[in-house]
Order: structure tokens, then C-alpha cells, then sequence
């Protein structure tokens, strides 16, 4: 990262090989149409190559930057768009053309999933629907329990609990 | 002045860094998080890392080539992809190739086609050369022709048109002329019927006696037919034309008849 911060060419070619495919996975999960993920894909790593100076390497890996800022660049697009269209949009849309990374990425990539995965397992299905819901499509609290029909506290309790089982899912398998 | 850490605040953070957070608990979190609260910051932190574990659960999407050429193109690396190695060739860039293969295919195929209508239309345009050749000579012809009855009919619808019949004599016992002279402006027409044609050295000539003289008239030819004709502007005064007669003579004609008579009246 410190290497594309200094506008090295290669090293964000490399970046973008090993990152681009899961953060289109995240964009195409997130917004749905396969077109419009490649659009906020082609956003993020423009940011990324402007502003490669501001990562902070201290506080999240690479990847996980990369991932968190396609996740806010995919919200804020979410939000933009009416629910009712998105719908429409969604149908007709190819669903994305899904390949495995390949050699010690896949493997650690395929680690990664089968931890999440497994994290997940932990979580009652109500309780991965709020977090998901949160963190996929970017609803609050109130929006979550509108979506569901279920009551405020509820949803909080769901999250809370949920995100507490996540963490201690994923510190044990660390 | 800070607000105390207390319990509610960490509840509030996990849902906070998912961005749940919304209404009094986004607000009254925010108060505590301006104050400056470094745990908040260090919780929130750990918080994204889950965040960040979660998001890479998705399934992987390989990235289109326009998308991959387009971002690395940003950094002057539009170098050939790295990975994955499995589509060596870009497919929009095979079906270009195609396209282009096809134009060039389509262009020949069109410049053979377009030679070929230049060709036919030379050919239709020489054929259509001769025909406008052969109808202007027609029209020319035809005006010629015109003209000559024009001049025929002048001489011969005149009032008191003098007419002499020629008969055959010698060679073309068979053979027959006749004139016509208009006496008021003395052009004349000589019409012969059923004369044979001549060898290529030789022709006929009209003759007129007049005061006991020939007098030359005119050469002609005949056609298959035995026809031929001899136009005569200002003869001598009709009234002193005493005969006429026809020889044959060498090509181009004599002064004084030379040759043998085959008409005469």
C-alpha cells in the first residue's frame, strides 16, 4: 500500500488482481446489478490510487480497507436509489461470474470463508438477518424493524447479541 | 468535558460501526464520541475488524476486462492482467478481431463487386456510345433524306413542271429515266430505274442537249435496286433543252461524253 501511495504502477496492478475480485463480490452483493458494481469498483480504486496515503495500516489490513470503503461507496449509492427500482433493477440482472482466486490466495481466502461461515453458524437466523440487513443494505436500527415488522428493541437486542457472537466466534478460531 | 465510558456506550458501538445506529442512541453516542473517548475509538476499531472479516465472506466476482483495463489504466500499468490466467485472449477483443476480419472480408467482396458493375456499366455505357452514333447518323440520314424530298417535292408540285421520260438503250435495254425541271426556278430532278450497278472505276452521267451540245449534269450510282438519282440547280432555259441522256463515264466524271449511252430520251 505504502508503494501505490508513492504512484507505483505496478503495485496497484497487484492490489487490484488480489482485491478487486472479493470487493466485486461485496459490490455485486450489495447493489445487486453486476453493471453498477463494476462502476463503484472502478470508483474505489480510483480513491484507493488518489488517496492510498491515508491508510493507516495500524487499524485494518488493506484488504479490509479496501472493502470497508466499497461498502461505504456501495451504501451511499443504495441510498439513493428508491427500494421499489432497485427491485426492478435486480431483476433481469445476470448474476455475476463467480471464480475462486487462484494459489495461496484462494487458500487463504477459502481459510477466511470457512471461519466467517462458520461465525455465521453461530448466529440465530434472526439475528444474521439484522446484521445482514445492516451491513448489506445498509439499514438502521428503525429501518430493520420497519423491513421485518418487528419491534425497535427487538432488532437492537438481535444486533447487539449477534455482533457479540461474531466476535467471539472469530477470536476463537484466531 | 468527557462523558463517562459506561456500558450503554459499548452496546451502542457495534451497531454503530455496522451503521445501525439511528434516532436518540446514534445521538447521544456521538456527544460521548466528540468529548474524545479513546477507548470508543479503540473498540470501534475492533468492531470494523469483525466488519471487515464479515464483508470478505462474499463470493469472489472476477472483475470484466473493460472494468480491469479501465482501472489500471489510472495507473499507466494497463500491462496484461496478471491473473487470472484462464482467458488469454479478451473476448470483446476476439470479437473484434472478428468484426474486423469480416469488414476486410466484406470490403473485397465489395470492391470485386463494385469492378464488376464498373466493367458492365462501361460496357453499357460504349453500347449505348454506338447507339447514340448509329441514331445520329439515322437522324442524319433522315434529315438528308428529308431534305431531299423537300427539294424533290419543290420541283415536282410546281405549277407547269416539264417532264421527259428516258428509255433504255444498248446495255440496259430495260432500264428507264425520267426528269422533272420547274421552269420558273430551273432546278431540275433525274430519277433512273433499273440501271445495273457499275464496276467501283466507273459512273454514270447525266447529260443535257441543249442548242446541239451536251452538256454535263451530274454523276450518280444506283442502289441494289437499279435507282439512282441526280439533282440539277439552274439548267439552261427549259426551252432550249433538247434532249437528255445517260453514259457511263470514268469515276468523277468528263466533260464531253465519252462513253456508252444507256439512256436517253
Amino acid at each position: 500500500m505504502r508503494r501505490v501511495a508513492n504512484r507505483d504502477g505496478g503495485a496497484f496492478a497487484g492490489l487490484f488482481e488480489r482485491h478487486a475480485p472479493v470487493t466485486l463480490g461485496l459490490l455485486q452483493r450489495i447493489l445487486g446489478a453486476r453493471g453498477e458494481a463494476e462502476e463503484v469498483l472502478q470508483e474505489v480504486f480510483l480513491q484507493i490510487w488518489m488517496q492510498a496515503d491515508r491508510y493507516d495500516g495500524a487499524r485494518s489490513t488493506p484488504r479490509g480497507w479496501i472493502l470497508m470503503l466499497a461498502r461505504s461507496r456501495a451504501l451511499d449509492r443504495l441510498r439513493r436509489r428508491e427500494s421499489a427500482r432497485r427491485r426492478e433493477e435486480i431483476v433481469g440482472e445476470e448474476a455475476g461470474e463467480k471464480v475462486s482466486p487462484l494459489g495461496t490466495e484462494r487458500l487463504e481466502s477459502l481459510e477466511v470463508k470457512r471461519q466467517v461461515s462458520t461465525a455465521l453458524g453461530s448466529l440465530s437466523p434472526d439475528q444474521r438477518r439484522c446484521i445482514e440487513l445492516a451491513f448489506f443494505e445498509g439499514l438502521t436500527h428503525t429501518q430493520i424493524a420497519e423491513r421485518l415488522e418487528a419491534p425497535l428493541g427487538t432488532v437492537k437486542s438481535r444486533i447487539l447479541l449477534g455482533m457479540s457472537k461474531l466476535r467471539l466466534a472469530l477470536s476463537a478460531q484466531a | 468535558m468527557s462523558t463517562p465510558h459506561t456500558p450503554r456506550i459499548e452496546e451502542l458501538l457495534p451497531a454503530y460501526a455496522l451503521g445501525a445506529l439511528d434516532g436518540d442512541d446514534l445521538r447521544e453516542l456521538e456527544a460521548h464520541w466528540l468529548s474524545g473517548c479513546e477507548e470508543c475509538r479503540r473498540q470501534l476499531a475492533l468492531w470494523q475488524g469483525e466488519l471487515e472479516t464479515l464483508a470478505a465472506e462474499v463470493e469472489p466476482v472476477q472483475p470484466s476486462d473493460v472494468t480491469r483495463v479501465r482501472v489500471l489504466r489510472l495507473a499507466g500499468s494497463d500491462r496484461a492482467p496478471a491473473a487470472p490466467p484462464r482467458r488469454t485472449t479478451p473476448w470483446w477483443m476476439a470479437v473484434a478481431a472478428l468484426l474486423l476480419l469480416a469488414l476486410a472480408l466484406w470490403g473485397l467482396l465489395d470492391q470485386a463487386r463494385m469492378e464488376r458493375q464498373v466493367r458492365g456499366l462501361e460496357a453499357e455505357r460504349e453500347r449505348l456510345s454506338r447507339q447514340v452514333n448509329d441514331l445520329d447518323r439515322q437522324v442524319g440520314l433522315a434529315r438528308e433524306e428529308a431534305r431531299r424530298a423537300q427539294q424533290a417535292l419543290q420541283v415536282l408540285a410546281a405549277p407547269g413542271v416539264q417532264s421527259v421520260v428516258l428509255a433504255g438503250l444498248g446495255p440496259s435495254p430495260g432500264a428507264k429515266g425520267r426528269t422533272y425541271v420547274n421552269p420558273s426556278t430551273r432546278d431540275a430532278l433525274f430519277y433512273a430505274f433499273d440501271l445495273p450497278p457499275l464496276p467501283a472505276d466507273k459512273t454514270y452521267e447525266l447529260w443535257l442537249i441543249a442548242a446541239g451540245k451536251p452538256v454535263p449534269a451530274g454523276t450518280f450510282d444506283v442502289d441494289p435496286r437499279g435507282t439512282g438519282t441526280v439533282r440539277v440547280e439552274r439548267v439552261t432555259d427549259a426551252s432550249q433543252i433538247q434532249a437528255w441522256a445517260v453514259t457511263i463515264e470514268p469515276r468523277g466524271g468528263v466533260p464531253q461524253p465519252t462513253g456508252t449511252m444507256v439512256l436517253k430520251g
